[in-house]
């Protein structure tokens, strides 16, 4: 049986093309999720309490926009682990490096399944530590009724093939 | 006394409270939302670019919203939310036992916004670890209540 392309974040930075896209999977934000979430990093009463909630500006419980990223690099992690190939030793997970224009245009409440996109648009020539490169993807959630909640543009580092990196021991 | 949008001025500064990460916030957020080796595992994280366990970046920017609400709160300034993050650098890992402290500073208001009912605070934020080198520097566009809430649904 032909296996799809496996080697999605094992693969060296050269060899992932610009206008990849991916659909990293879905999740249900459940009220207790929420007020969990909320108590701990947003604690204000329309994310903390569902009754209190109705009679703030959102008329009820939305969940914390950092909510909404933390599950979005759940999802990432989960989807790329599956094409990994083992690659767990923590060397070849690049870090991410800065985000630019993160917006969220609609609340997210509970029971909402929201959808996470990713899409490659750039390359930056950049050589970091002598070893990583820059990956800059676009990031998209939607909700059941597609309607767009979230985006954002990320830098996460790839790690560049040792060959172009050390031209001292690749020219022996 | 409550403070509105109307009461927010451009240039006006915040210092946050301090936050302290423990081993154990970093591998429980870490085992929810970000399971990977160098923020769960002491040998791998030695060995990962990182040079040792360190927090998610998202459980850091989640501690920034924290800081800025609890700040925002105890200075009676209705907080209802965040609408938009224009550029964000996460600038040093956040190792374990690190303590976060933050300031931020208004930089323009809107009186409109997405949020019905809110104006627009853009904010500078820069959050520094107890060496008082910045960790993660970002701009916000926080949302700000106009009045106080609970008053629209008495016309129902």
């Amino acid at each position: 049986m032909v296996q799809p392309e496996p080697y999605i974040r094992s693969r060296w930075w050269e060899d992932i093309p610009v206008g990849e896209f991916h659909v990293f999977g879905s999740h249900t934000f459940s009220e207790l999720e929420i007020i969990e979430f909320g108590k701990r990093f947003a604690p204000a009463i329309h994310h903390t309490d569902p009754v209190q909630a109705r009679d703030t500006l959102y008329q009820g419980l939305v969940a914390s926009g950092w909510h909404l990223t933390a599950t979005w690099m759940r999802l990432m992690v989960d989807y790329m682990e599956r094409f990994a190939q083992g690659v767990r030793d923590g060397r070849r997970n690049g870090a991410g490096m800065g985000i630019e224009d993160l917006e969220w245009f609609q609340p997210v409440r509970p029971g909402h399944t929201i959808t996470f996109t990713y899409e490659i648009t750039e390359k930056p020539e950049r050589l970091i530590r002598n070893r990583w490169g820059v990956i800059r993807s676009r990031n998209e959630a939607f909700n059941q009724y597609n309607e767009r909640v979230m985006r954002f543009n990320i830098d996460i580092l790839a790690e560049r093939n040792p060959e172009n990196c050390q031209p001292d021991l690749a020219v022996q | 006394m409550k403070r509105f949008w109307c009461d927010l001025q451009s240039g006006e500064a915040f210092t946050t409270g301090q936050l302290q990460l423990r081993r154990e916030d970093i591998l429980a957020f870490a085992a929810e939302f970000d399971p990977q080796p160098y923020h769960l595992d002491s040998e791998a994280a030695d060995a990962s670019i990182f040079g040792g366990l360190c927090a998610s970046g998202w459980q850091v920017t989640a501690l920034v919203m924290r800081l800025l609400t609890d700040t925002l709160q105890a200075a009676d300034i209705p907080v209802m939310g965040i609408e938009a993050v224009p550029n964000l650098r996460w600038k040093m890992p956040v190792m374990v036992d690190d303590t976060l402290h933050g300031k931020f500073t208004v930089t323009s208001t809107d009186a409109e916004s997405r949020q019905p009912g809110c104006g627009r605070a853009r904010v500078d934020i820069q959050v520094n670890n107890q060496d008082h080198k910045p960790v993660v520097e970002l701009s916000a566009v926080l949302l700000i209540a106009h009045a106080e809430q609970g008053v629209h649904l008495g016309t129902a």
